[in-house]
């Protein structure tokens, strides 16, 4: 059977790179990256192409502005994907989407892809790094009315059945659905491949198609204000401990947690 | 019969927390839950700001289309302006399917919800905990919450609540097998002195080390998250971080790990935070008191020398 894959790719606000005016976070000044989990569903995907045959497909929201200028930052991340293995990407671009919520971007991807239409499976992240919702896979599953398999960290497909083990707080569940079926994964669930310099290049032939709300022919969804975007101030000593070796290193280091009064008395 | 609040979780004790989170909505008496488990469960958290309490005839684990389906009918008899869940994994799965179906923005993980009118406010933590974002929306809407964010306002609470048995729907999803993890009887939570252990170990062997200096210390081995969920050196409840455990101990040594923002912000509260990691450039040393580069390989030894000379160990 020639697989039909769907991975979900975000260009996530990257949480190492927090800019700010004041206490403010600047999200229009931060940059974007593929989100870290997303890059284990995208080797998901292809590491069922490469077992099964068939193609994988890039779908993406942009939910980050100043859209003007982000042209090319997400056209790179598209394109790692692509350059991991994936065939073709779809995109969606509308400053509705703007700040992204699951609630409207949800809608969005699922309209692209019925729009698509006919995939077997859909791979998401088990969350994204930047918003961190856990929705968007249930939601898109519910949208779409078929089955959703959350936190996998192993999957396998055989006979139109994908099997996945799900990572819960007190086990590991194993359970199967029939396809077509949407599957979330986690950050365990495999390595993700680190592309070469031939495949970068050979992903730039690869296409990358642009939608509109209005091509997909949907409305601007509704969603939640976000009123305030503020960064969680920490202060913090941040001294060095600077010595000659280490037993001065070690000593130094106690002398401090007994002026801080934080080490059990002798 | 309406109910103003819809409350979800899958153990006895979320259930406090949650009660908490209703008498801080001012919903006391106006609110229902349901706990996916027994009725033997049911009695020990039926609090008496639920109205009603509904549990599961015969209990077992549910899955979350099942957790989705009892949602579902409980949503179309109450008419809720709030659903609210314990942050497990199932549950946040069968809400965001709850919130799909009838439209509702869903909060995950909020530390604050207010309800005030027709609208709900949520205060949630983003970009790996190193931000914090507050959203509005019209009602009705979903959250997820950590119950122990609301232990404080569940302080005797009374009991009372009526309970209602509802049958298990049938699962979609079939489950061929189940593996229960370890646990261990460690509580990271309300340690006083707390050891990370990251990648920077090599082998699960070399762990031992920290094992020791916690020791010394009179505290605890926690861990970052590919040591417990990559590697499964440790158990489940020594996982630090934004999808593990938030610590609170006086002094958190974290031991060859980078600092990613995910972990860091389960460790705020910290009263002092030390950093051994051999990279002067690791983001580690921007979150602590006290850093220390060297290699733990060569530096814990000679660490864990000095203090037993210094506790007189
Ligand atoms: C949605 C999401 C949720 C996440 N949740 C969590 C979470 O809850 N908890 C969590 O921890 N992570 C979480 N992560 C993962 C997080 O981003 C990091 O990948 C992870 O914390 C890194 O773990 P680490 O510091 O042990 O490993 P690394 O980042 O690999 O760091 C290892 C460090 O050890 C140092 N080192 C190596 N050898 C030595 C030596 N001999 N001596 C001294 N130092 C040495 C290195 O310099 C390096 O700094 C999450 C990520 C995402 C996207
Ligand atoms: N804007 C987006 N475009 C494409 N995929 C997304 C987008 N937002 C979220 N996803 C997918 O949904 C997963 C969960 O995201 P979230 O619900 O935001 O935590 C991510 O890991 C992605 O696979």
């Amino acid at each position: 059977m020639a697989l039909n894959i769907a991975v979900l790719v975000k260009a996530s606000l990257d949480p190492n790179m927090i800019r700010t005016r004041g206490d403010d976070v600047d999200t229009d000044s931060m940059p974007l990256a593929m989100s870290e989990y997303d890059k284990n569903a995208v080797e998901a995907g292809v590491q069922l192409k490469e077992k099964h045959g068939g193609r994988v497909v890039v779908v993406s929201a942009l939910t980050w502005g100043p859209l003007a200028k982000r042209q090319r930052e997400y056209e790179q991340v598209i394109r790692e994907a692509l350059a991991m293995g994936a065939d073709e990407a779809h995109v969606v671009v509308d400053e509705a989407l703007v700040p992204g919520d699951p609630l409207a971007t949800s809608k969005a991807l699922a309209a692209l892809l019925e729009k698509l239409g006919g995939f077997d499976l859909v791979i998401t992240g088990e969350a994204s790094m930047d918003m961190i919702s856990s929705q968007l896979g249930a939601r898109i599953a519910a949208l779409l009315g078929v089955p959703f398999i959350s936190y996998a960290r192993r999957l396998e497909l055989g006979d139109g059945v994908v099997t996945a083990v799900r990572d819960l707080e007190d086990g590991y569940s194993t359970v199967r659905a029939k396809l077509p079926a949407v599957v979330s994964v986690t950050g365990e669930a495999n390595k993700p491949r680190i592309p070469t310099l031939i495949q970068i290049r050979r992903a730039f032939r690869k296409p990358i198609k642009k939608y509109s709300l209005a091509d997909l022919g949907i409305e601007a969804p509704s969603k939640p204000r976000l009123e305030e975007l503020k960064v969680i101030q920490v202060k913090r000593k941040n001294i060095i401990i600077e010595a000659e070796n280490l037993e001065q290193a070690a000593e130094k280091l106690i002398e401090a947690l007994e002026r801080e009064g934080v080490l059990p008395k002798a | 019969m309406a109910a103003r609040v819809l409350v979800a979780a899958e153990k006895p004790e979320q259930l406090q927390g949650l009660a908490g989170l209703v008498k801080a909505l001012g919903a006391e008496g106006e609110a229902v839950a349901l706990l996916a488990a027994g009725r033997e469960e049911a009695e020990k958290a039926a609090y008496s700001v639920f109205k009603t309490l509904y549990y599961v005839e015969g209990g077992g684990r549910l899955q979350p289309c099942q957790l989705h389906e009892l949602l579902e009918g409980l949503y179309a008899e109450h008419s809720p302006v709030l659903v609210v869940g314990a942050a497990t994994k199932n549950l946040t799965d069968a809400l965001a399917r709850l919130s799909a179906r009838h439209n509702l923005p869903m909060f995950t993980e909020a530390v604050s919800i207010q309800l005030s009118g027709d609208e709900v406010t949520a205060v949630r933590q983003v970009l790996g905990g190193r931000a914090r974002a507050r959203l509005a929306a019209k009602a009705p809407a979903a959250a997820t919450v950590n119950p122990a964010v609301y232990a404080e306002q569940a302080q005797g609470l009374a009991a009372g609540a009526e309970l209602a048995g509802l049958r298990a729907p049938a699962a979609v999803l079939e489950e061929t097998g189940y593996e229960p993890k370890k646990r261990e009887a460690v509580d990271l939570e309300s340690a006083e002195v707390v050891v990370g252990v990251g990648r920077g170990f090599r082998r699960k062997e070399d762990l031992a080390m920290a094992e020791e200096l916690a020791q010394l210390l009179g505290g605890v081995v926690g861990a970052s998250r590919p040591i417990v969920a990559d590697y499964g050196w440790l158990s489940e409840d020594r996982w630090i971080g934004i999808s593990g455990k938030k610590i609170r101990p006086k002094v958190y040594i974290a031991i060859g790990i980078s600092g990613a923002p995910q972990h860091m912000a389960a460790t705020v509260d910290s009263k002092i935070i030390v950093a051994i990691n051999k990279d002067k450039n690791a983001p580690i040393f921007q979150y602590a008191d006290y850093g220390v580069v060297a290699d733990l390989y060569q530096f814990l030894p000679v660490l864990i020398k000095k203090l037993r000379e210094r506790l007189g160990k």
